[in-house]
């Protein structure tokens, strides 16, 4: 290197410096970027980066000037439109760490000058300089929360109509009221319409009581078409003697005179006539009906099947309501296996009651999904009993238990938790067992790994208690762990079948598809997270039964790094949000949740994300395989 | 050996360069020349610039030369070239004709930048290179005439396009802002339909012939 290019990257050094991520980076790192990075140059108006251009050559940082980045599609990915960057500054991170083209379109501003970091530097820069990889990835993991609050607002949409309608209006004002005087310009008007983003300018006389309106939806026919003349008063354009509603009408009042009379805004006035704020067709959809606790409340209360299957009904609503509300995944599946486990608890308790049962050791367990408490939607019921006979009465005990759990898996079925098709419910009498007999049946599996042993194993062993003694649970979930750990050709058998499903990633494509085009997210997604967690917890003799703590606990004690835990787990639940954000999709058109998703509906952010959590997946997988050699 | 006494007629003294710098010119002689009409981004440029006691051609002393290549319309550092005529003056402006090349040549000022050079290269060593020059001081004027202003010293223009160097009247330094300058130069010639190098001489030259006229 000449002494000329020493002084030339000293100055790129000097400016880099002054900015964030790279005042911190390792020096040996920021001497590399300072190296590479080659000046451009592009005059204000000229496009910079745009999806068109395809995969990114570069990676740009401002060194002088403005830029900015507009969303490009039809889809929003981001909660903002456009966002100026200046100085220091960096664009497009997502694009160019996943090798896409990029979803904004980048435009200067005004003239600027860029340090530009070809592609391949770029990757070779986040694998050297770990503060660049965390800058980049907490950029990247900033990209899965805004995925998250996209669709929140799918869902918004859904959620407005069930909230309560008797809110007072009073209560729906979100900000004090903007009004102009009726002697305003009209381009003052519109003018402050446009600095503060509102659809419609109130007009109102110096005693703050509305005299008019005007909204969006009057400037096309009152002011562009005929030219109107923007100097001339606001009072000569307006909609006079404007809708208005007291505080006190209800949002059911407000929805009735908006769709009676076409409005899409209505002015809410105080005791006085004065104007305190003004209620949009939106501001009615915020609010929803149903809350975690009252249907808790409701629950506990039931006395009957229906006002269980109203439970269930709301169940499903608060489902969507969460989501609506931007909640992750892992919140989401565990608020709904928490409500499910109230609801089948109190099923439980009510067939009891229509049983005499009374003080017979016995719990009832789940499996499957629900065991693992990741249960989706359209999850149908699995479970069984563990009882404990007093001596001689085993035969007696267990088909008065039989009878009951028929009538419980009925029950179940009227509340929305459709009957097992293969029959694993707690009224088979294979699975209404003594602890014993459940050992021998696990031992059996363990003993002989056929296909159908495990598949059985797969199902079985992610059991929990949901009602009646943990005791006679825990003793079986030990045992198991006992059992299964000392058993390696069993273990090595379940890593052979987990893997048989790889990851739907292409080579070519991004995505690898069945015949119809889809993706199926339970089958090639989220099961290849199961299973693999399955095994490291009988390995490791973990007792958590769900995939989320399962890996993680088990991660723990092999010593693999949090930051590799937590990227796993993260794929993992992206991929129960996009199951159950499908399911919802789907109830609206009453099909059951399938499970399916068309990677081409995705958007780019998602399909981005989805692609790193198969990518999680495989990662997994490769652990796996390592281990047992496959 | 002073820049002055270079200068005096008579004080020619016969041209002795070592075997290095001999094989550098004659390399540089045998290098293809360059094609004007290609595209800017086509086009590898030279920004070359001088440092000296002064201004004063008549006077004042070379201190050193620097150069920075704009290829594909980017500054590359690893493209640049900075060397005092201390203590060995036909190596310094022998490397700097070799880096330069056949390509054209970007200066600011080329009433002292270029003749200051055109003079070393003839009295140290003995060579008259046909280089194709680009004068910024003509061009800017030309390509920015919205701007309007009577914008003439680099310090001048660095001001108007927002342009900084690590360190001014320093032959790198100014290259630095020179070369920065000249990016923008090029966006904007583009813009105007000017594409190649020699649309940018043509333009230059134009630009000196109407100021000249009465």
């Amino acid at each position: 290197m000449t002494t000329a290019t020493d002084t030339l990257v000293g100055a790129s050094t000097d400016f880099l410096k002054r900015f964030s991520p790279f005042d911190q980076m390792e020096p040996d790192a920021l001497a590399f970027l300072a190296e590479r990075v080659l000046l451009g140059f592009f005059s204000k108006g000229s496009t910079i980066l745009s999806a068109e251009m395809g995969q990114p050559r570069y990676f740009y940082i401002i060194q002088r000037g403005k830029v900015q980045a507009n969303q490009s599609g039809d889809v929003a990915l981001t909660e903002y439109a456009t966002m100026t960057l200046g100085p220091g500054e960096c664009f497009p991170i997502g694009a160019i760490s996943a090798g896409r083209p990029s979803t904004n379109t980048y435009m200067a501003l005004e003239d600027s000058f860029c340090f530009q970091l070809p592609a391949d530097d770029f990757l070779e820069l986040m694998r050297i300089s770990a503060v660049f990889h965390v800058f980049c990835t907490q950029y990247i993991a900033s990209l899965l929360s805004q995925s998250r609050q996209q669709l929140q607002t799918t869902f918004s949409q859904r959620a407005a109509e069930q909230q309560t309608m008797t809110t007072p209006l009073g209560h729906l004002i979100k900000r004090d009221p903007v009004f102009v005087t009726p002697e305003t310009s009209t381009r003052s008007a519109l003018e402050k319409m446009d600095e503060l983003r509102i659809g419609c300018m109130v007009v109102a006389d110096a005693d703050s009581r509305p005299v008019g309106i005007l909204t969006q939806s009057d400037l096309l026919s009152r002011i562009v078409l005929p030219a109107f003349d923007l100097n001339r008063p606001i009072a000569d354009v307006m909609t006079a003697s404007p809708q208005v509603l007291p505080m006190t009408a209800t949002a059911y009042d407000a929805a009735l005179e908006m769709a009676t009379h076409a409005r899409r805004h209505l002015l809410v006035v105080d005791a006085d006539d004065k104007l305190r704020g003004v209620v949009s067709e939106r501001d009615l959809f915020s609010l929803q009906r149903i809350g975690l606790r009252q249907i808790r409340a409701s629950i506990e209360g039931a006395d009957d099947i229906e006002s269980l299957q109203r439970a269930s009904r709301d169940i499903r609503q608060l489902a969507l309501n969460l989501i609506a509300q931007g909640i992750g995944a892992e919140q989401l599946t565990r608020f709904i296996s928490a409500l499910n486990d109230a609801l089948t608890r109190r099923i439980i308790t009510l067939e009891l009651s229509r049983h005499e049962l009374f003080g017979v050791p016995f719990c009832w367990l789940a499996f499957g999904s629900e065991g693992r408490h990741e249960q989706t939607l359209s999850t149908d019921q699995d479970n069984g009993i563990i009882f404990t006979p007093p001596e001689g009465q085993h035969d007696a005990l267990k088909q008065k238990l039989l009878a009951f759990a028929k009538d419980a898996n009925e029950a179940l079925a009227a509340c929305g938790f459709p009957l097992c098709k293969g029959n694993i419910m707690a009224s088979n009498p294979d699975l209404c067992l003594t602890l014993d007999e459940w050992k021998r049946r696990f031992g059996a599996w363990i003993r002989e790994p056929d296909p159908q042993a495990l598949l059985n194993a797969s199902i079985f062993f992610d059991f929990r208690v949901l009602y009646g003694s943990e005791k006679i649970g825990d003793q079986l979930r030990r045992w198991l762990l006992d059992y299964a750990r000392g058993n390696s050709t069993f273990l090595r058998m379940m890593a052979h079948n987990a893997l048989t499903v790889a990851p739907p990633l292409g080579r070519f494509r991004d995505f690898v598809v069945e015949d119809d085009g889809m993706i199926d997210l339970k089958k090639s997604g989220a099961r290849l997270f199961v299973d693999v967690a399955r095994i490291l917890s009988l390995r490791a003799g973990v007792e958590a039964s769900s995939t989320v703590q399962r890996l993680r606990q088990a991660g723990q004690r092999s010593n693999v790094p949090a930051e590799e835990l937590n990227a796993i787990t993260d794929g993992f639940h992206f991929i129960q949000l996009l199951r159950l954000r499908s399911q919802h999709l789907d109830t609206e058109h009453d099909a059951p949740g399938d499970n399916k998703i068309d990677p081409d509906t995705l958007n780019e952010l998602d399909r981005r994300i989805l692609k790193e959590a198969f990518r999680q997946a495989r990662k997994l997988q490769l652990r796996l395989k390592l281990d047992y050699q496959l | 050996m002073t820049w002055l006494s270079r200068l005096l007629p008579g004080a020619h003294p016969p041209v002795a360069l070592s075997p290095d710098v001999q094989a550098m010119l004659h390399a540089w002689q045998q290098a293809a020349d360059t094609d004007l009409d290609t595209l800017h981004s086509e086009t590898r440029y030279v920004i070359v610039n001088t440092e000296a006691t002064g201004l004063d051609l008549s006077k004042d002393r070379l201190l050193s030369v620097a150069g920075i290549a704009i290829e594909g319309g980017l500054i590359n550092p690893r493209l640049a070239f900075c060397q005092a005529l201390d203590p060995d003056p036909a190596d310094a402006l022998a490397k700097l004709l070799t880096f330069i090349g056949k390509s054209p040549v970007v200066v600011f000022n080329a009433a002292f930048n270029k003749r200051v050079l055109l003079n070393a290269f003839e009295h140290v060593l003995d060579i008259e290179p046909a280089c194709q020059w680009v004068d910024l001081y003509w061009l800017l004027p030309g390509l920015f005439a919205e701007r309007n202003h009577n914008a003439a010293k680099l310090a001048e223009w660095m001001a108007a396009m927002k342009i900084e160097t690590f360190q001014r009247h320093h032959a790198l330094g100014d290259a630095y802002a020179i070369a920065q300058l000249f990016l923008a130069a090029q966006a904007r010639a583009r813009m105007l339909g000017h594409r190649t190098p020699r649309a940018l001489i043509e333009l230059e030259h134009t630009r000196q012939r109407l100021q000249r006229a009465p």
